[in-house]
């Protein structure tokens, strides 16, 4: 329900009305910041049914002239009710996804394949996805690589899923990822922009598509910051022993991150435990979601670094620690930080080295 | 004959039974929580109570499990995954289970007490939740503090006065404590336990020893009728809310615990009237009151500060926005009213 919730809250034009219980709204609507619309339903419709609440609910949304959408949560899925049938004479996009029938990425893709964006050969530029408001970098994200194809002079064609809802009808041809676990599979994929290899890469694809692009400036960036990492690194590792590291994330974000410690910290990535389903990976990894597995992990492979959520960092010990994965909770964060392009690795990196070195000088 | 009364004049946003039971049994160490129903249940619980922890310094987080109910569970039946998980966790160390049953759960009806009354080597207690069939947050809270109570046994009172039923998801919690603390210690009474914040369940004995129960607000009068009930325990409806109320709060605890009030209040109207003039520069301004808790209480504690220090409150004109928060006693009050100089020099 959360990830459906996720998904169809990123769009302007679109009315989400999770159909459950207050307490069923309340998580969603304090976890994506976003304007949520609820039918709050009682015991007594629940006996009876929720036809007339889920009218009435919807018939305060009709004059908005937004999409409505419908998530059901887990009793009214199970009721039996054919809400489609009820509300057949309005133009209801109905999310039949429950909490038990899946994890975030599960809702976030049914509802976004329950849109059934269209791409349109005559639209410009190239459309961005992998963007879900329940990632806390997912606003730097977009500002991020909006930055860098404004240099390289390509359009934004529609960003999924955080764009204007009458764009999913007609997205360009090609699109690029910020984070592949929450894809959108519109359009031909030309790469994703986590980790300066692949922004490279993807860059290069982006520059051969579109004829009028100029990707030097982009690439001229990219060399300039990747050197300095270099550089940084470098000297982080004159004076300290690389990371051992434990990473707890979504797959995408797990595979960023020990990438880039590997490449320019030749850090040990001791496990990784994934948010998400298990996915191919070179390093060790697997499935871990209770934090009593999450704790043994850290205590087995006793890393010098763990990166994760916040969950993790109170497991984590005396250990230096990160947080790349949801919930962050305990910090303040105002501004739009990313983890995709140049600025992304750079955030990373500082990020990632700051806490390593004011852990190690805490031990000395 | 209508079978389908309005639900009108019933409140859509109470919330849920199993959030705020969870917000007591989680606060009880040594022990594990078990949510009977799908893992998002558990997870958004479990985000909230972590958020809620981190902004009171407690690190410490919540033995909190799921059944993880997946669909095949809800066609069948959750009984099997609820046994599973409560043999899981008696495996572990801790004194006491508790389990609680979601919406799902008692949509699809599930006998939760028969699986936690089978034998099991701590004990097993089911508190009555049923996520929002069961009620709200607030019946989730009494719930869960009374099926706590009857886990122990009537004992002699002793001199110490019990807080029951603080809001354990409150930002300023540790603060509402602390005052009427400080407002106790002046009349020379001594706190005996939170119940139930951050508690052993080895402390919960203590709950009859009490010769005063201090509920936090009126919804947990229940809670207080049940406690006077199994313990003959009497009992002050709720914390403090402003100035005059504080006074008021002052007397009816010290006739309650039959104490000498004269001196506390000495002390109290003396703090009140030193905080008015440090606010005196807001003083003749205009403002009209705004936030998200103007209850009866709260707006009556800010008139009152108001009228003290000769604010005009109305909408009109170019009117401050003075914000209201939830208040316990005078130094709740001088807390808003440093918002509202913010508010006022802004």
């Amino acid at each position: 329900m959360t990830g459906a919730a996720a998904c169809l809250a990123g769009f302007d034009g679109m009315s989400v009305v999770i159909h459950g219980s207050s307490g069923c709204y309340y998580y969603p609507t304090t976890l994506l910041h976003a304007p949520l619309h609820g039918t709050f339903i009682l015991e007594n419709e629940v006996i009876f049914g929720s036809e007339d609440r889920l009218r009435e609910v919807i018939s305060g949304l009709i004059n908005t002239g937004n999409r409505i959408a419908v998530i059901t949560t887990c009793v009214p899925a199970i009721l039996g009710e054919d809400i489609q049938s009820m509300l057949a004479e309005h133009d209801v996009l109905l999310v039949d996804s429950p909490g038990f029938s899946g994890d975030v990425e599960t809702g976030y893709h049914k509802a976004l394949s329950l849109l059934a964006p269209q791409t349109d050969a005559g639209v410009d530029g190239v459309n961005i996805d992998g963007v879900c408001l329940l990632d806390p970098f997912c606003r730097g994200n977009v500002q991020e690589i909006r930055r860098l194809l404004g240099m390289a002079s390509i359009p934004v064609a529609t960003v999924f899923c955080r764009d204007a809802l009458q764009k999913t009808c007609a997205a360009a041809t090609c699109t690029i990822g910020t984070n592949s676990d929450f894809s959108s599979s519109i359009g031909e994929y030309l790469g994703g922009t986590l980790g300066f290899a692949t922004l490279r890469a993807t860059f290069e694809k982006l520059g051969t598509a579109f004829e009028g692009s100029e990707i030097d400036p982009v690439l001229k960036e990219l060399s300039k910051q990747e050197e300095e990492t270099v550089r940084i690194c470098d000297k982080f590792l004159r004076r300290f022993d690389p990371p051992s590291a434990v990473i707890f994330a979504g797959a995408s974000y797990a595979e960023f991150a020990a990438q880039v410690l590997e490449h320019y910290l030749d850090a040990d990535i001791r496990f990784i435990g994934l948010r998400n389903a298990d996915r191919p990976s070179r390093y060790p990894s697997k499935q871990v979601t209770g934090l009593k597995e999450a704790k043994m992990v850290i205590e087995t492979n006793n890393p010098d670094l763990v990166l994760g959520s916040s969950f993790e960092r109170s497991v984590s010990g005396s250990r230096a620690f990160y947080g790349i994965t949801p919930p962050l909770r305990g910090v303040v964060r105002l501004a739009p930080v990313p983890l995709a392009g140049i600025n992304g690795t750079l955030f990373f990196m500082e990020g990632v080295l700051n806490t390593c070195m004011d852990n190690s000088r805490l031990h000395t | 004959m209508n079978l389908r009364p309005s639900p009108t004049h019933t409140s859509r946003s109470g919330g849920c039974t199993l959030t705020g039971a969870l917000s007591i049994t989680t606060q009880v160490r040594d022990t594990a929580s078990i949510i009977h129903g799908p893992k998002g249940c558990a997870h958004h619980n479990f985000s909230l109570f972590h958020a809620t922890l981190l902004e009171n310094e407690q690190t410490d987080l919540p033995d909190l499990v799921t059944s993880a109910l997946s669909e095949s569970d809800i066609i069948f039946g959750g009984e099997d995954a609820l046994a599973g998980s409560i043999r899981t966790v008696c495996g572990r160390d801790v004194l006491a289970v508790f389990v609680l049953s979601t919406c799902i759960v008692a949509t699809i009806g599930d006998d939760v007490e028969a699986v936690c009354d089978r034998h099991w080597p701590v004990p097993v207690i089911p508190v009555p939740t049923a996520g929002f069939l069961g009620g709200t947050f607030q019946d989730g809270v009494n719930n869960a503090l009374i099926a706590l109570a009857d886990c122990t046994e009537p004992c002699s009172p002793g001199l110490c006065v019990n807080i029951i039923g603080e809001k354990n998801l409150e930002y300023e919690v540790e603060e509402n404590y602390a005052e009427v603390v400080r407002l106790l210690t002046m009349l020379g009474l001594p706190v005996g336990i939170r119940f139930v914040h951050h508690l052993s369940l080895n402390d919960i004995p203590a709950l009859g020893t009490a010769q005063l129960n201090i509920l936090r607000d009126p919804s947990l009068v229940p809670v207080g009728d049940h406690l006077r009930q199994r313990f003959g325990t009497p009992y002050i409806p709720s914390f403090p809310t402003g100035f005059s109320d504080t006074l008021a709060f002052i007397g009816s605890v010290a006739m309650a615990c039959s104490v000498d009030a004269e001196r506390a209040l000495g002390i109290e109207q003396a703090f009140q009237a030193e905080i008015l003039a440090d606010f005196a520069d807001i003083g003749d301004s205009h403002g009209v009151f705004y936030g998200p808790d103007l209850d009866p209480e709260n707006s009556k504690a800010a008139r009152e500060a108001a009228d003290a220090l000769h604010i005009r409150v109305s909408g009109d004109g170019d009117a401050h926005l003075l914000p209201v928060h939830p208040v316990v006693g005078t130094s709740g009050v001088r807390r808003m009213l440093h918002r509202w100089r913010r508010a006022i020099h802004a």
